[in-house]
């Protein structure tokens, strides 16, 4: 399973003198259980990149494949598409309709038609795997609750789909930082456990890098870089020059480095930089 | 749905026809209009319909995108056409089909009819196209002061009419957003019945309504935070001064006036 563009180009509203080329030639291929962090300044066309890949938006030219078809295609076909490939927009409670959380949730599997017995299984499971309890939050009003719990309600509201990639435009945008925290961990844990594949589209990649192995840079709509989360970030000048800082604590190994101590760079948690600079203090002792 | 909103829709230039004063360029068209139904000729209007093409051009809008913005009148202006030339008799029958019979009246009338609406049209559009829908209802609500004297606060209704407008495009980007938000959890705009459609319309309602609701709050409060107070005389920052642009077009549209009614076209 993979999901794969190919010379993907879109351009809003061609042929008026509104033109605007938002994605120019983005070729780029991710597999199975990869943690993607897709980067680039604001109006980089990174979120017209990702409503490309469930077929929200269709391309210009060039073409999107999952599991290597072209996810161009029937209604059906895009119908099917779009509940293997789940997509959490920027601010997603503001999409918010229903009076209580259990019906917000149940929106998507009711869509697909399925019986009330399996719907409420798919909002029970999706609301306890992005740790809520089910029980207790069903019947509240989701315009009531805290920040971090609309958040989490939302992202259940995709997840009752039991989708096969996850896709999160800003996904922190607005959480406290325990709210992000949470976040990421429930992200870390749907990779691991449910071997989901997950792209997460921000400009704050500092917690999220944690949690990638694959980095992709954009800017102005062209795909600038794209590989492994080290290699991305071993090329700290390239990024620079893309006006993009490296994550903060691989800077500061970087500049540890640089200075001549002998650390890793290849380091993205307080925790693991933590132990490294401990580690070389006891080497030099 | 972004189609639908490109019939004159403002077009951003810096050309002689966009730096007019947005109060001239609304008195120029009251006029214009005046004069159109007051030609009684074909050379007359031909004229004019001549002047609003040159006007186009030095507005530098590009021609497709403008008869894209003309596209929907089409109908209506053969709509027009059809109907005059069945239905006004007069001069020589041209054809003839059972009882129903064209005659060489209906036909000039309609041509006459159709040319004057699409000249209307045309210096219309050329108005909108150039003028931002700000210094419109800005321009518009110069005119409207008077009102105030009986009572109408038009300073307040200008300043609701700005803020609509303004927001157009904000809630028409807001609710193209959410229904591909609702429709990658699997809602459905598209098929079913009238009843199936409407109903498939609350999950794009509900929350449209929610964030204008705040929108307007937080809007308010940021007016109030700025000093805004209903009453208040207010200052522009771009000041709408009438300079010897605006004379000259305006003396060219009076001298227009003054032919059509001098050689009675």
């Amino acid at each position: 399973m993979s999901i794969r563009t190919e010379k993907l180009t879109h351009i809003y509203m061609p042929g008026t003198p509104f033109a605007a080329k938002a994605l120019h030639d983005v070729t780029f291929e991710l597999q199975k259980g990869q943690v993607a962090l897709l980067i680039g300044p604001s109006g980089s066309g990174k979120s017209t990149l990702i409503q490309h890949l469930n077929g929200l938006l269709k391309p210009t030219s060039g073409q999107v494949y999952f599991d290597d078809q072209s996810i161009e295609g029937s209604k059906d076909r895009l119908l099917k598409l779009r509940r293997k490939i789940g997509l959490v927009f920027q601010l997603p409670e503001e999409q918010f309709f229903s009076e209580t959380v259990y019906d917000e949730v149940a929106f998507a599997p009711r869509n697909l038609g399925l019986a009330e017995e399996k719907i409420r299984d798919s909002v029970y499971d999706a609301l306890n795997l992005v740790g809520l309890v089910a029980e207790e939050i069903k019947d509240r009003h989701p315009f009531n609750l805290s920040s971090g719990q609309k958040r989490l309600v939302a992202i259940a509201a995709v997840l009752s789909l039991k989708p096969e990639v996850l896709i999160l435009d800003e996904p922190t945008a607005g959480l406290d930082p325990a709210g992000r925290r949470n976040l990421f961990n429930l992200l870390a844990g749907f990779n691991q456990k449910e071997g989901m594949t997950i792209i997460i589209a921000t400009h704050h990649f500092d917690e999220a890098v944690a949690l990638a192995n694959h980095v992709l840079v954009l800017k102005q709509g062209k795909l600038l870089l794209n590989g492994s989360r080290d290699e991305v970030f071993a090329r700290r000048e390239d990024l620079e020059k893309l006006g993009l800082a490296l994550p903060s604590v691989t800077e500061l190994m970087q500049d540890l480095a640089a200075e001549g101590l002998p650390v890793r760079t290849d380091l993205y948690t307080i925790k693991e930089a933590r132990e490294e600079i401990n580690k070389m203090k006891e080497k030099q002792q | 749905m972004s189609r639908s909103i490109t019939l004159g829709q403002y077009l951003p230039g810096n050309s002689y026809v966009h730096n007019l004063n947005p109060r001239l360029k609304i008195l120029a068209l009251l006029l214009l209009l005046v004069l159109l139904f007051s030609l009684k000729s074909f050379t007359g209007l031909i004229t004019l319909l001549a002047m609003a093409m040159i006007l186009l051009f030095m507005a530098r809008i590009p021609f497709r995108y403008f008869l894209k913005g003309l596209r929907p009148i089409l109908y209506i202006v053969l709509f027009a056409l059809v109907i005059y030339i069945f239905f006004t008799k007069g001069g020589v029958v041209l054809l003839r089909i059972g009882s129903f019979t064209i005659e060489s009246e209906g036909v000039t009338e309609g041509f006459f009819v159709i040319t004057r609406l699409v000249t209307l049209i045309v210096f219309s559009l050329i108005v909108t196209l150039t003028t931002t829908p700000l210094s419109l209802t800005y321009g518009m609500s110069y005119f409207l002061k008077p009102l105030n004297k009986i009572g109408l606060p038009t300073d307040e209704v200008a300043m609701i009419m700005a803020i609509a407008l303004r927001f157009i495009p904000t809630l028409m980007e807001e609710s193209q957003r959410l229904m591909r938000a609702q429709v990658s959890r699997g809602a459905d705009f598209e098929t079913g019945s009238i009843f199936r459609r409407a109903k498939s319309l609350v999950p794009l309602i509900v929350p449209l309504f929610v964030s204008a609701f705040r929108r307007a709050d937080d809007l308010a409060l940021a007016m109030e935070a700025r000093g805004y107070r209903l009453g208040e005389i207010r200052t522009r920052l771009h000041e709408d001064i009438i300079c010897t642009r605006d004379w000259l077009a305006l003396l060219f549209v009076a001298v227009l006036i003054a032919i059509s009614f001098y050689f009675k076209l």
